[in-house]
């Protein structure tokens, strides 16, 4: 059996697998073939988890019912936020984009266990399929935050759906513990901490608040599990328990999940502006601890989810302080990036464009989190549209549109073949465009008072709610054409060359597509972030100058 | 872990044991990324139980006094018994991985065996507390329920008789040695006023209580000692209609007869019904009451000295079994881990080269057993 691997032919390839067919990818132990399922498995879920969106657009379209009832246009809001956040968001970038290429960046063969990145595969599919179950088993309308009391009193099908998620945090964690180890002890020694790609820095912040934070998850779900099924009563008022607990124990979780979202997108979008500036990266260090510092940060302030639920004023003012300094670490972010294209021959290559958009959209994103810290401003603006397009900044429009954009960076590698290049670029205007279409026109909406969640809506707040819905299928539309492209090129687009932005980094030194092991020998480790010496290689892409200074151990920091 | 051959496998010519896996470098590699990764799920293990502690440190902090009382249902003996029952199993488990350090197979085999059987032990034991609690109705949540009870007693001859529903009486006797569980006991006449719905009032009692019933006297509402004290939380008690139920002396005497006077005091009055407030039936009646024996002495002591349960007891219960049924399932996997490590021993898999598995299966059961360590006084020894 295993004599039929050929480790020296694309991962792609049916030779690669020992197995044959369908088999061969879904019983590899393979971190790209692992990547490359999930990839598939994520983008299908992004179209489900769009389709709702698009549904709860329509129904706003007209004050009163639309298309729907308000029941069902509960239904719709919980799905779509249970499916982006616990199926898309979360494993979007870490499970898809650094499955392919963490393990390439370091130069190791695979991650440190890939049975267990398979086993997480295999979870997040048993958590989807549980969604799946909820969707079809009567839909569920708790909110993709299954606050108690209400989650445990509704009728819809909570149990599968909390069955799920809590099957999905240990994909997540798992995921996140083989990222870890794999950094620790697959790291070449050439590579010191601060020679790796800031996707890296990026990618372990992730994975720390993954393995720490996602177990607070997993049990809370189980109580709530039990309290449906026992009647334990810990969150239940009528027999002594705290409800707010259940919002401490979600959001001491659900907050840092807002950081595993954001922080692998900063990675991504850290190596894209670098990349299309043809620009060392201004101040590597400073990125990199403010991935750490965000993952930090993090645990801190989960209150600020809490301020009008009954917390203390000494909480709320010792969370909303907390809450500002967050603001530090993501400003000294936007600023290097900015810094980096300063004077940078920039390149408005497609996966640009989506960084550009990325730093457009997660700076009002960041800031519109700052009006929300301030605990005077958040009494008012609470569980209001602004909230929502809050959050959609940076969970959509920033963490989605680097996922986007880094898949559009990675493809050529991992596929081997080139995305059609101005269907994209248009796509990728599209996606700008229609994202910003429907959600600014949000925050005027609940700086006015328009409730989040709500079905019907006064009249004064229909032409928002209309330029939102047009915003918003302008936008699945083109995302839809996104995941259609990819696919398409897949049989039909143009080889990639090896190199085709000039990427510093490890990834484009090994072969297009890699091999089974990655490189065929052990790579030299490169100087990441130098752009000087690349000259245009015989393969349409570009390369370092044979002989140039690319020399092992030399520090990526500038 | 264990394959030995997968997709990744060729004929890479890794010297040593066929259980290095093909992407390590060599023996120590797969070991240290071992140990690293089985370090990080101990930590992810230790966050999935922190939350169940501070749930445990909230209900705490905000009702001591459920804590106080109610830890007095768990039985410290069996509690302390699986301590050190968990601790030579941690021992052996760590003297398993020395064994694998030095070859020695056989002493890998009884260690893993002997870890097993503590495992196996202690999950029996666990058994044993719970099957005790499910008999007697302490359980969790709206479950809580000590004196419906139990043990195949509804220990009443149905001597005695009230017109009307539900009468819960609660016995404060600090004075009296005795102990008793929790009886129950019906009137057994009808109601003589067909069709009234009232609850009972006791107002006499006589043949449970040595002292002289006259001494009852009512204080805000209260009775105090010696007097039968109405229970007013159906919560605790909600024995059927007519029931009678009594906390107090006699009941590890054997079989105590209780003369009652009952009044039937209107509790609902059906809307629209002929029924007069005015009317007051009295009923006497008697009901025997043998003792519960599924309570144990310590639960009988406690229940006479702490008189009805505060509320919201079922609380402590809720995060009993939140807690212990949590690690129960741990020490469950565990039990699985070690009969996989054994039949890998015996097969003879484990050399000083390679015996990772036993290590991190160590680390995982030094965890379970630290759990242990914390839940023990939390739960148990309460003062």
């Amino acid at each position: 059996m295993s004599a039929a691997v050929d480790t020296t032919c694309s991962y792609l390839s049916p030779k690669a697998s020992a197995r044959k067919g369908i088999l061969g990818w879904m019983l590899t132990l393979d971190h790209k073939r692992i990547g490359m399922m999930y990839l598939f498995g994520i983008l299908f879920a992004l179209l489900l988890g769009g389709a709702f969106a698009l549904l709860v657009r329509a129904e706003l379209w007209t004050p009163g019912e639309t298309i729907v009832g308000k029941d069902w246009y509960n239904k719709f809001f919980t799905l779509h936020g249970a499916v982006m956040v616990f199926l898309v968001i979360i494993p979007g970038i870490p499970a898809a984009l650094g499955n392919m290429v963490l393990p390439i960046q370091l130069g190791a063969p695979d991650v440190a266990f890939p049975k267990l990145n398979l086993a997480s595969f295999y979870l997040w599919c048993l958590g989807a399929i549980l969604l799946l179950v909820s969707v079809v088993s009567g839909g569920l309308d708790t909110g993709w935050t299954f606050y108690t009391p209400y989650s445990l009193q509704t009728k819809t099908a909570v149990i599968p759906a909390v069955m799920g998620a809590f099957v999905l945090g240990f994909s997540s964690i798992f995921t996140g513990l083989n990222f870890l180890v794999t950094v620790h002890k697959f790291r070449p020694k050439q590579m010191g901490w601060f020679q790796m790609p800031l996707n890296l820095w990026a990618l372990y912040s992730t994975a720390l608040m993954q393995v720490l934070a996602t177990p607070v998850l997993g049990i809370t779900l189980l109580l709530l599990f039990v309290e449906r099924f026992m009647h334990i009563g810990v969150f239940d008022p009528n027999m002594g328990g705290d409800p707010v607990l259940f919002q401490h124990f979600f959001w001491f979780y659900s907050h840092p999940a807002v950081y595993i979202m954001i922080v692998p997108a900063m990675g991504v979008v850290s190596e894209l502006m670098t990349t299309f500036s043809r620009k060392p990266i201004f101040g590597y260090r400073f990125i990199a601890y403010s991935s750490v510092s965000l993952a930090l940060l993090s645990f801190l302030v989960w209150g600020h989810h809490m301020f009008v639920s009954g917390q203390s004023k000494l909480a709320n003012m010792v969370f909303s302080a907390l809450t500002f300094s967050v603001g530090i670490p993501s400003a000294i972010k936007v600023f290097n990036w900015t810094s980096t294209l300063y004077k940078g021959d920039i390149r408005l290559e497609t996966p640009m464009l989506y960084a550009l958009s990325f730093l457009i959209m997660f700076t009002i994103g960041g800031l519109t989190g700052i009006f929300l810290a301030i605990l005077s401003i958040d009494v008012q603006l609470h569980d209001t549209y602004f909230v929502v397009a809050h959050f959609h900044y940076v969970m959509m429009g920033s963490t989605l549109i680097a996922f986007i954009g880094g898949l559009h960076y990675w493809w050529p590698k991992m596929s081997g073949k080139m995305y059609p290049d101005r269907i994209s670029k248009v796509a990728a205007i599209g996606v700008f465009i229609g994202f910003n279409l429907t959600f600014l026109p949000q925050f005027v909406m609940g700086s006015r008072g328009m409730p989040r969640r709500y079905w019907d809506y006064d009249p004064e707040f229909k032409i928002f709610h209309q330029l939102s819905t047009v915003g918003a299928f302008l936008l699945g539309l083109s995302l839809f054409a996104v995941v259609v492209y990819l696919i398409w090129s897949l049989k039909y687009g143009k080889v990639a060359p090896k190199n085709p932005w000039g990427g510093t980094t490890l990834e484009w030194e090994a072969p297009t597509p890699p091999t089974v092991f990655n490189f065929p020998e052990p790579p030299e480790i490169p100087e990441i972030y130098n752009y000087d010496d690349f000259v245009d290689a015989p393969d349409g892409g570009v390369m370092r100058k044979p002989g140039g200074t690319s020399a092992a151990g030399s520090s990526g920091a500038h | 872990m264990s394959e030995p051959s997968h997709d990744h496998h060729d004929d890479h010519g890794h010297h040593g044991s066929r259980f290095i896996q093909h992407h390590y470098d060599d023996a120590a590699h797969q070991f240290d990324s071992g140990k690293l990764g089985i370090w990080f799920f101990l930590v992810q293990e230790i966050l999935f139980f922190s939350a169940l502690f501070v749930a445990y440190i909230v209900f705490r902090a905000h009702h001591p006094e459920i804590f106080a009382y109610a830890h007095h249902y768990l039985d410290v003996k069996w509690g302390a018994i699986n301590t050190a029952v968990l601790i030579v199993s941690s021992l052996t488990a760590a003297w398993a991985v020395r064994c694998a350090q030095l070859n020695q197979r056989k002493g890998l085999i009884a260690c893993l065996s002997i870890t097993i059987l503590c495992a196996l032990g202690f999950l029996g034991i666990k058994t044993i507390e719970y099957t005790h609690k499910i008999h007697e109705h302490i359980l969790w949540g709206k479950y809580f329920d000590p004196c419906v009870a139990s043990a195949g007693n509804h220990l009443l001859n149905k001597g005695n008789n009230c017109p009307g529903f539900r009468s819960s009486v609660t016995w404060d006797a600090k004075s009296n040695k005795a102990a008793s569980g929790c009886l129950e006991g019906e009137f057994d006449r009808e109601p003589e006023v067909p069709g009234i719905q009232a609850e009972c009032k006791v107002t006499e009692v006589k043949g449970a209580n040595r002292r002289p019933v006259e001494a009852c006297a009512e204080e805000g509402g209260k009775s105090t000692f010696p007097c039968w004290e109405l229970s007013a939380n159906p919560h605790v008690c909600p024995a059927g209609p007519g029931a009678l139920i009594i906390y107090g002396d006699h009941a590890h005497h054997g079989d105590v007869t209780v003369e009652a006077t009952c009044e039937a005091v209107p509790a609902t009055a059906p809307v629209g019904d002929a029924f007069a407030p005015a009317a007051k039936p009295e009923v006497e009646g008697q009901a025997t009451f043998r003792r519960n024996p599924a309570l144990t002495k310590h639960e009988r002591q406690h229940l006479f000295a702490s008189g009805p349960p505060p509320e919201h007891t079922s609380m402590f219960f809720s995060i009993y079994f939140a807690m212990t049924g949590l690690h129960g399932i741990h020490v469950l996997v565990g039990v699985f881990i070690f009969i996989w490590l054994l039949v890998r021993a015996i097969r003879g898999d484990f050399t000083p080269e390679y015996f990772g598995p036993i290590d991190y299966a160590a680390l995982y059961w030094h965890l379970v057993d630290l759990i242990w360590i914390f839940l023990f006084p939390l739960l148990y020894l309460i003062h």
